[in-house]
């Protein structure tokens, strides 16, 4: 590589070296940032396998989840502005109208799909008539929404929607009870009466 | 022609047999380029066509109109139309047009070339039938079912025959560099097919067959098909194109012989190794995704060698651009190629990836290489060429001028609104509130959000549709279908005469230097692959540079070393292959020796399953539903924990997917109940507003040949799958009992479906994914299958 260290008068440019079917061939150096670019590559490229495969220095994308999972664990012991999901505190929510509002916001994005914008069900069952399969009471509605009935197909929706949403929307839940809204489906489950808690 | 080089060089050795030396005179073979021109405009607007009305689909669902003529069915026929069809034809027109004036002699068989032409348009009629009708491998650009493999295997022989019976009869000793892109592209796409597409077919006289590979075998060897076929028949045909095309048009000298042998090298040696950027942050094991990566990073640089050669060669030039459509075809074509190549190795960062992956940011990078490069050089060759085969000047300037723009402004507004979507989806998919919960738990939110770009992208790609259109009108008013006027050049046939052993050639100081530090490399790697991919890099440095000095060093007063290459056809041929194979086998040999220990706890798929599963891919789910969950957070939350090697492994083909139009379905099992699938596939809307995929309505009415169950299970049995005896043999009736539980399920919520339809199949199959990890698995068990296959 020796002409390429050369200054370009020693080599002149634009020479025509070559030429088939009409097309001539200039034997120009390659430019400098070019090569630049493509030792930077070869080197960042070693220096990449080495610090992740070969010193396994840098964090492996396993160990990296992990860490994520950890710092979110960290992050959730440590959020306290939602308060334990106590009967209590939940037939509080219910008469709270931003919190309802908030579930209702809720239940409309995920809920409805299965439920009915009404809460009247389809997939799922109504929730507007006395008939409950998994609980009325405002924590076992609670704990149906958060942890989901896997079996029924229900999924478990606190890890996604987070603490917060998930008491709203069972507050809003709270207030569909007994609507009994028209067009429902039939009952499910067993009767409780709508005063029951 | 009396150039310096050629009076230095060796005299010439016999490869054309003929003895006398005389001046005789040749005729071009020109019809066969013509017919290929046209047949690639033709099918271009069929392929864009088919483009256009997926865009729509995506943009507005009721355009979904029939079964056949749905998203999952038409996506795979417009990737194949466009890369096989529109690009296949265009650079064969090239191929066998520049080729023949290259090495001064006619194509050797006018009626291989009939073969091949005709061959390749009956493949593509083929393909055009039957993926719309669901006959399908469910590889992506590799969908074709068996028999067409078959042909397209044929066809390409007969093409390698053809081309490289040509170069034997030559009269022009040494090989120009656009030579040498076609002969990588010969030997390499031929490799990738017959790899990729191996199959066992299920008995019977069935178009059905199932992949060799199954799970991260298959992903890796898919997407070291996938992502070379993107090399090997989108790139290299079309930079060799450049090379003859461009420096003809613009009448301009090429700008460097020792940048494009640096360029070429580098280009076939690396691009192989890059396709597991394909599968970054999934299960396949991290030291296959690093390779992935790092070779993508070092790819950037041998691809802007080709952009530089390109464009600098327009030096001087400039002003011809202002009138010549061709140049400016040519110029923003090249542009496209850097921007897109640039984007490429951007995307192949594992952090990137993360974000871009599954998004339409992939799709626009892709569709900058489809429409800037391989449209934009396909105009440019066609409008230099159709003229110059048919003797005519182009019809109208001025239509080719308004197709350039109108062109460059539909790439723009396509690619920047799939940016958009694309980067704008992937932040809302990793969104998440202080408390960890995700910031939109709906997948249809994030859909719905971008959807104003899917109106954007159908404008963009109309309007280059209707430049398709303006230039097959131009050049058929010039002359498309006209008979081509014959070019007679007199030739002088290449003497007999002493030749540089190919020993020589073999053990030549930079080929040894090369082979030498590779095999330590490769030991290397072996080993404990620590100094591996040190003495890769080192190797190849060396090698190239070695290569260009040896070319410089004059001393010993021969030629140099890469022009007594360029003078040998088969040595170069046999170079190319090695450079190619040395990728593919240090990425693809250690997966497919290591015996996949993890398969130990998977439970293969029962009958009905196997059927639902075949129904999955017939459909093309996998178009926009991936089976992969990434181990990040965010969606581990959205979807479960991280998809392991154990769960896919006995997926044949693999479907971890590409492109997240909907959500992943890895863990969909027991998510909800099969009421909900039922109504969800009847009329997805009715579940999820917003949605957009098609209605599968039509499957409740489909029956399963539930006799051949059987028989598939014995293919997959072949293939590796551990199904017993009696499996096989209680088949239909195990289906037939699932089925009946399915349907007894949804007749008890009111819904009333034979049990024997796909409708329950696919719901059977939907209803397993994910199920069983029959035991919770740590995070770091991932890891140990890793350690295998070091």
């Amino acid at each position: 590589m020796k002409a390429n260290k050369t200054s370009e008068t020693s080599e002149a440019a634009d020479q025509v070296i070559h030429e088939v079917d009409g097309i001539q061939e200039y034997d120009n150096k390659l430019p400098n940032w070019w090569l630049y670019t493509f030792y930077g590559a070869i080197a960042f490229g070693v220096g990449y396998w080495y610090w992740y495969e070969s010193a396994q220095i840098g964090a492996s994308p396993a160990q990296s989840y992990q860490a994520e999972l950890d710092q979110a664990a960290a992050a959730q012991a440590s959020e306290i502005t939602v308060g334990e999901a106590t009967p209590e505190a939940l037939a509080a929510l219910a008469k709270d109208p931003s919190a309802v509002a908030l579930g209702k916001q809720v239940f409309t994005s995920t809920c409805a799909a299965c439920h009915r914008n009404d809460g009247g069900g389809s997939v799922g069952p109504n929730l507007t008539d006395e008939f409950w399969l998994h609980g009325g009471a405002p924590e076992k509605i609670f704990r149906t929404i958060a942890s989901g009935v896997p079996d029924k197909g229900m999924p478990a929706w606190q890890p996604q929607l987070g603490a917060l949403k998930t008491q709203a929307v069972t507050a809003y839940v709270l207030g569909l009870k007994g609507t009994n809204v028209a067009g429902g489906k039939v009952p499910q489950g067993e009767r409780e009466s709508v005063s029951s808690r | 022609m009396t150039s310096a080089a050629k009076t230095s060089d060796p005299p010439v050795e016999p490869i054309a047999r003929s003895q006398a030396s005389e001046p005789t005179t040749i005729a071009y073979e020109d019809q066969t380029p013509m017919r290929f021109v046209a047949a690639s405009a033709v099918w271009g607007i069929v392929g864009m066509l088919v483009g256009v009305i997926v865009a729509l689909q995506l943009a507005w669902a009721p355009a979904n109109i029939h079964a056949t003529l749905g998203f999952g069915r038409l996506r795979p026929l417009h990737t194949n139309a466009v890369i096989f069809a529109f690009v296949g034809n265009m650079i064969f027109a090239g191929i066998y047009h520049s080729t023949q004036r290259l090495v001064k002699a006619r194509t050797a068989s006018d009626l291989l070339s009939k073969i091949h032409f005709w061959g390749w348009q009956l493949i593509i009629v083929a393909a055009a039938v039957t993926l719309p009708l669901g006959m399908t491998q469910g590889k992506e650009y590799a969908e074709l079912e068996w028999p067409i493999d078959l042909a397209i295997t044929a066809v390409w022989v007969v093409f390698a025959i053809n081309f490289f019976w040509t170069l034997a009869r030559r009269t022009e000793k040494h090989l120009y560099v656009a030579i040498w892109f076609y002969i990588a592209t010969i030997v390499t796409v031929a490799i990738l097919h017959v790899v990729n597409s191996l199959a066992i077919p299920v008995l019977g006289g069935t178009l059905k067959s199932y992949s060799v590979y199954g799970g991260a075998q298959d992903a890796l060897v898919q997407w070291w098909y996938g992502h070379n076929a993107v090399a090997f028949f989108l790139t290299t045909p079309v930079l060799g194109i450049m090379y003859y095309y461009l420096p003809k048009a613009a009448g301009r000298p090429v700008y460097s012989y020792r940048l494009s042998i640096i360029h070429f090298w580098a280009l076939i040696f690396i691009y192989i190794w890059a396709g597991p950027h394909h599968l970054l942050n999934t299960a396949l094991p991290d030291w296959a995704q690093t390779l992935g990566m790092i070779f993508s990073l070092m790819l950037w640089a041998p691809s802007w060698g080709g952009m530089l050669n390109g464009l600098l060669t327009l030096r001087g030039g400039w002003s011809k651009l202002r009138e010549e459509p061709v140049l400016k075809f040519f110029a923003a074509g090249v542009t496209f190629y850097g921007m897109a190549t640039f984007e490429g190795p951007l995307l192949s960062i594992k952090s990137v990836s993360s974000l871009a992956h599954y998004t339409d940011w992939i799709i626009g990078h892709v569709h900058a290489g489809a429409l800037g490069w391989n449209g934009f050089m396909a105009a440019g060759m066609f409008y230099w060429l159709v003229p110059a085969l048919s003797g005519r000047p182009l019809y109208s300037k001025r239509l080719a001028d308004a197709h350039f723009w109108l062109g460059t402004v539909g790439i723009l507004l396509y690619i920047v609104a799939m940016w958009v979507s694309g980067v704008n989806q992937g932040m809302m998919w990793r969104a998440t509130n202080p408390d960890g919960s995700l910031m939109y738990p709906t997948f249809v939110e994030t859909l719905i959000a971008i959807k104003p770009m899917y109106w954007m992208r159908l404008i963009g790609g109309s309007m280059y549709l209707v430049g398709m259109l303006m230039m097959t009108y131009n050049l058929a008013r010039t002359g498309l279908w006209s008979k081509v006027v014959e070019t007679r050049v007199k030739v002088v046939p290449l003497a007999p005469a002493p030749e540089v052993p190919w020993k020589d050639v073999i053990f030549s100081r930079p080929i040894v230097l090369t082979i030498v530090v590779l095999g330590l490399g490769g030991a290397g790697m072996a080993a404990n692959m620590f100094a591996g991919p040190l003495f890769f890099a080192i190797a190849f440095f060396v090698a190239l540079f070695g290569m260009v000095a040896f070319q410089h060093a004059r001393k010993a007063g021969g030629p140099p070393f890469h022009r007594i290459l360029e003078g040998r056809a088969l040595l170069f041929t046999v170079l190319s292959a090695l450079a190619v194979l040395a990728g593919g086998v240090a990425e693809i040999v250690p997966a497919l020796v290591v015996k996949p220990v993890e398969a130990a706890n998977a439970k293969p798929y029962s009958p009905l399953e196997v059927e639902g599963r075949d129904v999955f891919i017939a459909e093309g789910c996998y178009t926009c539903h991936s089976q992969m969950i990434r181990p990040m957070r965010f969606e581990t939350v959205r979807y479960g924990d991280p998809s392991t090697l154990e769960e896919s492994a006995f997926d044949h083909p693999f479907q971890w997917g590409s492109k997240r139009t909907g959500p992943d379905l890895a863990r969909e099992g027991g998510k909800y109940p099969n009421l909900w699938h039922y109504r969800h596939m009847v009329d997805p809307r009715a579940i999820t507003p917003g949605s957009n995929m098609p209605p599968y309505a039509h499957l409740e009415n489909e029956r399963l040949d539930l006799a051949r169950t059987g028989d598939k299970m014995r293919a997959l049995s072949k293939v590796g799958v551990p199904y017993t005896e009696a499996q096989m043999a209680a088949a239909e009736t195990n289906a037939r009992e699932q089925g009946r539980a399915i349907a007894e399920d949804l007749a008890k919520e009111g819904a009333h479906v034979e049990p024997d339809t796909q409708m329950v199949a696919v719901i059977a199959y939907l209803q397993r994914l994910g199920k069983p990890p029959a035991e919770k698995k740590d995070v770091g068990e991932g890891v140990s299958m890793q350690e295998g296959a070091k």
